[in-house]
């Protein structure tokens, strides 16, 4: 019988060739009825098997989802698609990337866009300093190599042949993106605010998306190990080209519905008042109607609750909401502007 | 299944919406996976390949509910028809009898037997119809009169089935004409609907800002339109400075761009000096960010006492970025950038206000000038082009002619439209900014100093 750490590796194998697995376990015997098992659970979790699994499965990790975001994410997952999530500042847009990489197990590749951002920063980069070290250090094997050679096209063939030696994956810095294509374990890549990022970066996201591959010119074109699931999320700060647009799957999140809303604080905050809840929900969503640079967001509806159970306040009276309205205004002109329809907010939530 | 899927492609692209044949490829494939006797996921299936981007949602909508609800009945693929549809089909046929039939007549009995693919095409084509341009007299007439023409043909169709119901035929019992005649109304309410209703598309990246920031007290609040002669110069004054800070923004820019990736070329070139030991290692440089921005700018009336201001910001943000195209119109379009180029600030809006090709008593047309635009300048926008539109809207209910500022959009990185009226008057008379705020990327109020300190600050910052 092999020890623990064996066992661990025969399983790692078994894993990196699930595709015989069906045909493997029954056979191999040393693998115990619970590893089997553990082994098999692992499988399932890589994968949703419905639009209600996804649903299931992000509610396990704490994350509310409609049925609309539950579809788009199971047929991203059962096409290989990537998904273009849409949506107003704070609706959870990162979060969903987060949560999906959550209840799949898989590890999260992030990389946040912004202006000026290029191929070296995401993709990958020669480490000039790296090589010009190792000719330094190996110049006397190099002329040992050339010593040989009587004329000078001679050496230069020499030297070519061991051209290779430095350009290769030994001195690639890999960035974000190679690394979700060439991980061994299937990743979840989130693309941040795509639309911060320049017209051409966009472009040269087209191959990796499509095709899943890059093409470095030295190497050649390295393609995925394994297919990462590819979440990209933009703020509408510009419209995306119709080439990107075509690749991927589209979801337009909004602010969500007052139960929706009230569901999640509730999950986020267990033990929260019924009456309470009802009332900070409902007033969040009419401060949301009012002309606003900065609309409050979930996160801070979240904030502003726990703001009122820590002050023990469980009344909402026009004066206690001025006086705690920093958690939901940040800006001092939404602040005036709240206030001075303070009335009219509070009011209707009275009534609801 | 594959030929509905086809159909309905095909209306939504008479409609405008952009589908490539990759995008039907993966909803079919995508179908296969859910269950599509739950309408909820079919419809999310499509809606997520087909319209990909906030603003083609409510046509999508729209579409979708006139094609999977109101011509529900020709959807059914069952062989046997029913008396109702068989009836359906013998009234259409007799009143195609009657009609002259050129092409709005049969695209308007395809809409009513149950496709709707011609009529959605040809209300698509009204509604992006470009206006001729008129030299002696003006009107807005183009437009409305094609869809008074379509209107009248839908109203004499409904009479003519009605006095076809009149009739007595034999093979059709009075229940069944009953639902005939309300199905043909029905679907007749909805091509006028698809005709005068079009769905505002939902702008969800609309940035407002209304500036409620006070950067200078008294003079900050008045509009330019108010502005006394000293106040004027005081205004002036104060602009200057900002076009002074805009500058030493736009240097500081130069001074920090050196920080790149290593010039490998470079590094070993100075190796030399160290008997080829790079000690010194070289940075490429990173290019600046070359942005471009083209301007448009209203110089009519009722925008004149905002224009010499706005004219003065034109001319500093040309200092600022190394390509602006500055243009001004009221109903045709031209050119500016010389006159900011030879001239000194007071001279070139001296210059431009006297002698240039636009005609000052004209009538104000943001539709005709932006028609102009597209004629001849549309080229200079690309995708690092920033767009911005000076003016107040207030077309003289002319044709807004908005399908064109979609296609600007199309083209360029973002369109700002700066009103120099206050928010609360944009809805009243002859304004058209809520036609066209739906294309643009961000709307501004700028007709005092503090709005317009608020843009600069965004602008560059």
């Amino acid at each position: 019988m092999p020890d623990g750490f064996h066992i661990k590796k025969i399983i790692q194998q078994i894993i990196d060739h699930s595709r015989w697995l069906d045909i493997l376990i029954p056979h191999y015997y040393v693998v115990s009825i619970h590893l089997r098992r553990t082994i098999v659970d692992r499988r399932c979790t890589m994968a949703f098997k419905s639009v209600v699994d996804v649903q299931e499965k992000l509610g396990s990790v704490s994350y509310i989802s409609s049925k609309e975001i539950a579809t788009v994410v199971y047929l991203a997952g059962a096409t290989k698609k990537p998904v273009l999530v849409e949506g107003p500042a704070g609706v959870g847009k990162t979060e969903l990337a987060k949560s999906v990489a959550e209840c799949l197990k898989r590890d999260l590749i992030r990389m946040q866009c912004y202006e000026g951002l290029d191929e070296s920063k995401a993709l990958y980069e020669w480490e000039y300093a790296k090589q010009l070290l190792y000719t330094q250090i190996i110049k006397d094997k190099i002329n040992d190599v050339i010593s040989e050679s009587s004329t000078l096209a001679e050496a230069i063939d020499q030297i070519a042949g061991h051209e290779d030696a430095f350009f290769s994956h030994r001195f690639i810095q890999t960035r974000p993106l190679l690394q979700a294509i060439s991980s061994p374990e299937p990743v979840v890549l989130l693309i941040d605010e795509i639309d911060k990022s320049d017209p051409e970066f966009e472009a040269f996201l087209l191959e990796l998306l499509s095709d899943f591959q890059v093409t470095i010119p030295e190497l050649g074109t390295i393609k995925a190990k394994t297919h990462p699931f590819v979440f990209l999320t933009s703020n509408n700060y510009r419209d995306m080209s119709d080439a990107l647009k075509r690749r991927c799957i589209h979801i337009y999140i909004d602010y969500p519905a007052i139960e929706t809303e009230m569901e999640i604080v509730r999950l986020k905050i267990p033990g929260i008042d019924e009456a309470l809840l009802k009332k900070i929900v409902t007033m969040v969503a009419r401060i949301r109607e009012l002309d606003l640079k900065k609309k409050p967001c979930i996160s801070e509806t979240l904030d502003w609750a726990r703001s009122l159970i820590a002050l023990q306040i469980n009344d909402l009276s026009p004066e206690i909401v001025t006086s705690t309205l920093n958690t939901l205004c940040k800006h001092k002109t939404d602040y005036d502007v709240v206030k001075n329809n303070i009335l009219t907010v509070t009011r209707q939530t009275s009534q609801c | 299944m594959l030929k509905l899927m086809l159909k309905f492609v095909s209306c939504c692209r008479a409609a405008d919406l952009r589908i490539s044949t990759a995008e039907v490829l993966d909803c079919m494939e995508q179908l296969k996976l859910v269950d599509i006797h739950d309408e909820f996921q079919f419809k999310t299936v499509l809606r997520t390949n087909f319209a990909k981007s906030r603003m083609d949602q409510s046509k999508f909508d729209q579409l979708y509910h006139l094609f999977f609800y109101e011509m529900e009945s020709n959807l059914s693929a069952a062989a046997e028809k029913s008396p109702e549809q068989l009836g359906m089909e013998a009234v259409i046929h007799m009143m195609e009898k009657e009609l002259a039939g050129d092409d709005l007549d049969t695209s308007l009995m395809d809409f009513l037997s149950g496709n709707p693919l011609n009529y959605i095409g040809e209300v698509q084509a009204i509604h992006n119809r470009e206006e001729k341009a008129a030299k002696a007299l003006k009107s807005n007439m183009g437009q409305l009169s094609s869809r008074l023409e379509v209107m009248l043909k839908i109203n004499r169709l409904k009479a003519g089935a009605v006095k076809f119901m009149g009739g007595n035929h034999a093979n059709i019992d009075d229940s069944l004409k009953a639902a005939i005649e309300n199905q043909i109304n029905t679907r007749l309410e909805s091509a006028y609907n698809l005709l005068n209703k079009e769905p505002r598309p939902d702008n969800a990246g609309l940035q407002k800002f209304s500036g409620r920031e006070k950067h200078f007290n008294t003079i900050g609040e008045i509009p330019f339109s108010n502005l006394s002669k000293r106040e004027t110069k005081e205004v002036r004054d104060i602009i200057n400075k900002l076009v002074r800070k805009l500058e030493e923004i736009t240097t500081l820019r130069y001074a920090t761009n050196n920080k790149g990736v290593m010039d490998v070329k470079k590094t070993i070139r100075n190796s030399g000096k160290y008997l080829g030991i790079p000690i010194e290692i070289k940075y490429k440089n990173k290019p600046l960010r070359k942005g471009k921005i083209v301007t448009l700018c209203d110089v009519s009336g009722s925008v004149w006492s905002t224009a010499r201001f706005m004219l003065n910001i034109l001319y500093s943000l040309q200092i600022c970025f190394s390509k602006v195209k500055s243009y001004i119109f009221i109903s045709d379009m031209t050119e500016i950038t010389e006159y900011f180029v030879e001239y000194n600030v007071n001279d070139a809006i001296k210059k431009i206000m006297n002698n240039t090709d636009i005609n000052y008593n004209s009538m104000t047309d943001y539709g005709m000038a932006f028609q102009h635009f597209k004629n001849r300048h549309l080229n200079e926008l690309d995708k690092k082009t920033t767009l911005i539109i000076i003016g107040d809207a207030r077309s003289n209910y002319m044709n807004p002619q908005e399908f064109i500022l979609k296609k600007m959009r199309e083209r360029c990185r973002r369109v700002i439209w700066l009103n120099p009226e206050q928010e609360q008057f944009w809805s009243a008379g002859d304004s058209e900014i809520y036609t066209y705020k739906t294309y643009c990327n961000e709307v501004r109020a700028c007709g005092n100093l503090n709005q317009l300190v608020d843009f600069i600050e965004a602008l560059i910052i």
